[in-house]
């Protein structure tokens, strides 16, 4: 499962994580921009997708331990969230995954399908990250979700839910715009790059007859 | 110390802060990092503060304004539907603050413990499995590749006049230019490495040799550590325990 080009492709794309989620963090945007890479890992391994989800996985733990050491001590506590968008990725981004590389581009297919994973993966998302959230952060996470929190709780509602309700307003934006980059990065990726990560490329490669 | 040791240490103490929700246990236990800092980085613990403190600063205003300006009780008193007071939400602020603030500087004196360690020696030396030591060094090593291709593209993309070198309408339009341009060349070198350059150059062979050398066996100062915050603990939960008893 776990071949040579796979390996690559798991780091490349938990680099790809730490990259874009250290700068989007740093420059404080509300927005966390830090699953890309997870997202695309199981673009890349979309033809199997037990391999996607291990990779996807994978490739989200390394990030935050980088993440963890180097940008944001409190990330590691997210690991409940990573594999929960490990697995909506593998077993349900996935399926897009010939509508994101078909040429001619489809717009309302591929946008449709964007918007569809993006929701799917950030109610996800929320529903994992907030007793995270609620527990560790009192609700408040430094960006602008925590207006949005502090109103639910001077409504009267509970810790919890108020970070959830914060959660589900926020998350589906942020995840839809990952799904999104993740597609198009997926989509600008060149064919010769899929095909050795594709299952049996490396058999392939050591023997030629290999498959015919 | 060996790197295993001072993880194992961190994450008892991580571990002890997240279960505790008294003010004194985690006082206590900040205590111990203090001492940790002073007894492993001498003078450069004073070093080590920075961070955290800019971490947890903006993270502390922000829980302060929802908190105690307006929410204006904690979440206990939510919970029991009592009408609350200030007091109680900064005191809950102050313990949230307080635990995230000991996290950071955990992580910080850590870092700073092993800073004349390469991150290669640095992996190296763990107790991990070779998967995972292998995928964290060649996810470090990406992690350069993009910085660099990121400098370059921009670079280009200046010079091509596609993107502008400062804050300008035309960089909203034209940066996903730069991001495609940036994947593409990190794919590239990707695909060169994998099929040309690493094959020809034993590359992964080689790093396997190097990192499946046995890891540093824990020493006697982890044990102290460790068990220095497993006592700190225990006391910790003890007093809290007998507060509650007294009350």
């Amino acid at each position: 499962m776990l071949t040579t080009p796979r390996l690559i492709a798991i780091a490349l794309c938990a680099a790809l994580n730490f990259s874009i989620g250290s700068i989007v963090y740093l420059i404080k945007l509300p927005v966390y921009l830090d699953s890309i890479g997870t997202i695309l890992c199981a673009l890349l391994l979309a033809g199997d997708r037990k391999a996607a989800f291990v990779c996807s996985f994978l490739s989200a733990f390394l990030s935050l331990i980088v993440s963890a050491l180097l940008i944001n001590p409190f990330i590691p506590w997210f690991v409940g969230t990573d594999i929960a968008l490990a697995l909506v990725s593998a077993f349900v981004t996935t399926h897009g995954a010939a509508i994101f590389r078909a040429r001619p581009l489809q717009p309302g297919s591929f946008i449709v399908r964007v918007l569809l994973y993006g929701v799917v993966t950030g109610v996800t998302a929320a529903v994992v990250s907030a007793p995270v959230v609620a527990y560790l952060f009192g609700g408040v996470t430094g960006s602008g979700s925590a207006l949005v929190v502090a109103v639910f709780l001077h409504a009267g509602q509970q810790l919890l839910s108020a970070s959830l309700s914060s959660g589900l307003a926020i998350e589906p934006i942020d995840k839809s715009l990952q799904v999104l980059l993740a597609a198009l990065l997926y989509r600008a990726t060149p064919g010769e790059f899929l095909a050795m990560l594709a299952p049996g490329a490396d058999q392939a490669k050591r023997n030629p007859s290999y498959g015919g | 110390m060996t790197p295993s040791g001072a993880i194992a240490f961190a994450a008892i103490v991580i571990g002890g802060a997240m279960w505790s929700a008294d003010i004194r246990a985690l006082a206590m236990l900040l205590a111990l990092c203090i001492a940790f800092g002073v007894i492993e980085t001498g003078w450069t613990v004073r070093r080590a503060f920075a961070w955290p403190a800019a971490i947890v600063a903006p993270l502390a205003l922000f829980m302060a304004i929802v908190w105690i300006g307006i929410v204006a009780r904690s979440p206990a008193e939510i919970a029991a539907g009592l009408p609350g007071s200030r007091t109680a939400a900064l005191g809950y602020v102050t313990i949230v603050c307080m635990r995230l603030f000991l996290i950071a500087l955990l992580l910080r004196l850590v870092t700073l413990r092993f800073s004349h360690l390469t991150p290669l020696q640095f992996i190296r030396a763990l107790w991990a499995p070779l998967l995972l030591k292998k995928l964290l060094v060649l996810t470090l090593s990406w992690i350069d590749t993009i910085l660099h291709a990121v400098d370059r593209s921009r670079t280009a993309l200046v010079t091509a006049g596609v993107v502008a070198p400062r804050l300008a309408l035309k960089n909203v339009a034209n940066g996903w230019i730069l991001v495609q341009t940036v994947w593409l060349s990190v794919i590239t070198i990707a695909i060169g490495r994998a099929r040309d350059k690493w094959p020809a150059e034993n590359t992964l062979a080689r790093l396997d040799e190097v990192l499946s050398v046995p890891p540093l066996s824990l020493r006697w100062r982890d044990g102290a550590w460790m068990a220095a915050a497993i006592v700190t603990l225990a006391a910790a939960f003890a007093a809290a325990a007998l507060r509650a008893a007294i009350a």
